[in-house]
């Protein structure tokens, strides 16, 4: 019959071993979807603007979105109607807390929209060719 | 807390991110990895000055790191009294001395989840201090390195890298806990053999 201690021990073991596989198991998924979006992304070359408003997250700030963007955080705070007196340090959930608590997301969605439109017009990444591209004949 | 602290490292820099690390290596669940990810990109976004971040982050873990080496170093009495006559605490120790230097290294940066425990036992069983702050700068110049170049590298995508690498890591410590286990048992299995053999052949003698 198994002591007290072989007992103790053996279910220490079990309990190892099930523990490391649902561990593994889990982030073993997790890892795999992040691996996914991860994938088709490749490091943006040195120096380029960032033109994809989707990155913005409510912890930024004005200024910070200013300079990732490079579009001046007075033109930001122009478009939110919001003084930037005391407000460059706020995030944009704070922004929005403070200012428009009854739209939630506003502030984001305001952001967004300020910097496609002042955006500087986008640099082509090739010389355009002097073929013009194929085009589906006329119909007869 | 984590996006808390993102906006206040954007307004307050490299002092903040030096004391974040400190806190981190104390113990406080306050997402570590994620801000060095974080301070990588920013860097490169011209928010903070990489050189001078990376400087005073690794004095800020390091400074913690001693001081939860040290918070294990006096409770060895206290550990000693308390599981000092268990074979298990006395094997636990010596496969510690053993395999230290590596697991120093590799809870730094790869199983970041287990650093802290690592710190206490490493100050709890008599480590020797200086081989302990030589694994742990090295390990914690490769976490800066690493996760702060990967931040750096994808700028202002870096949550996909942030993503990436905190799921690697649980991953990691779930092969970690499962190969223990496994090794555990086989030692175990081992046990019982070489007692089952003694059993049998003090039988045979005393018949």
């Amino acid at each position: 019959m198994p002591s007290n201690a072989t007992r103790k021990q053996r279910a220490l073991v079990i309990g190892l071993i099930v523990v490391g596989i649902v561990f593994t198991a889990f982030f073993g998924m997790r890892v795999l979807h992040a691996f996914r979006k991860f994938n088709g992304h490749r490091p943006p070359p040195p120096g380029k603007v960032e033109t994809d408003v989707e990155l913005i997250r409510d912890w930024m700030t004005v200024p910070f979105v200013s300079r990732m963007y490079h579009v001046p955080d007075e033109v930001i705070f122009e478009a939110l109607e919001i003084s930037p007196k005391n407000n460059r340090d706020k995030s944009l959930t704070d922004l929005n807390q403070e200012y428009y608590p009854d739209a939630d997301g506003f502030v984001v969605d305001l952001v967004k929209t300020t910097i496609l439109a002042h955006q500087p017009p986008p640099t082509p990444d090739s010389v355009p060719s002097a073929v013009p591209p194929l085009t589906a004949p006329p119909a007869p | 807390m984590s996006e808390f602290l993102l906006t206040q490292v954007i307004n307050f820099g490299t002092p903040l991110v030096g004391l974040i690390l400190f806190l981190g290596a104390l113990g406080f669940p306050i997402g570590a990895s994620v801000v060095v990810i974080a301070a990588g990109a920013f860097s490169q976004q011209g928010i903070l000055n990489w050189p001078g971040t990376a400087v005073i982050g690794l004095i800020g873990a390091v400074i913690g790191d001693m001081l939860s080496f040290g918070m294990g170093y006096f409770a060895k009495d206290w550990a000693q009294r308390r599981f000092g006559k268990s074979l298990a605490w006395r094997n636990a120790r010596a496969s510690f001395q053993q395999r230290a230097g590596l697991a120093i290294f590799l809870t730094r940066w790869l199983i970041t989840a287990i650093a802290i425990p690592t710190n206490l036992i490493a100050g709890g069983s008599g480590y020797k201090f200086s081989r302990f702050m030589a694994y742990d700068i090295a390990g914690e110049i490769m976490w800066i390195g690493l996760y702060g170049g990967l931040g750096y590298l994808f700028g202002s995508q870096w949550e996909l890298v942030s993503e990436f690498i905190s799921n690697f890591g649980g991953l990691i410590l779930g092969l970690v806990i499962f190969g223990f286990g496994i090794w555990q048992a086989w030692n175990w299995q081992k046990q019982n053999k070489a007692k089952s053999y003694k059993n049998h052949s003090e039988g045979v003698e005393g018949l």
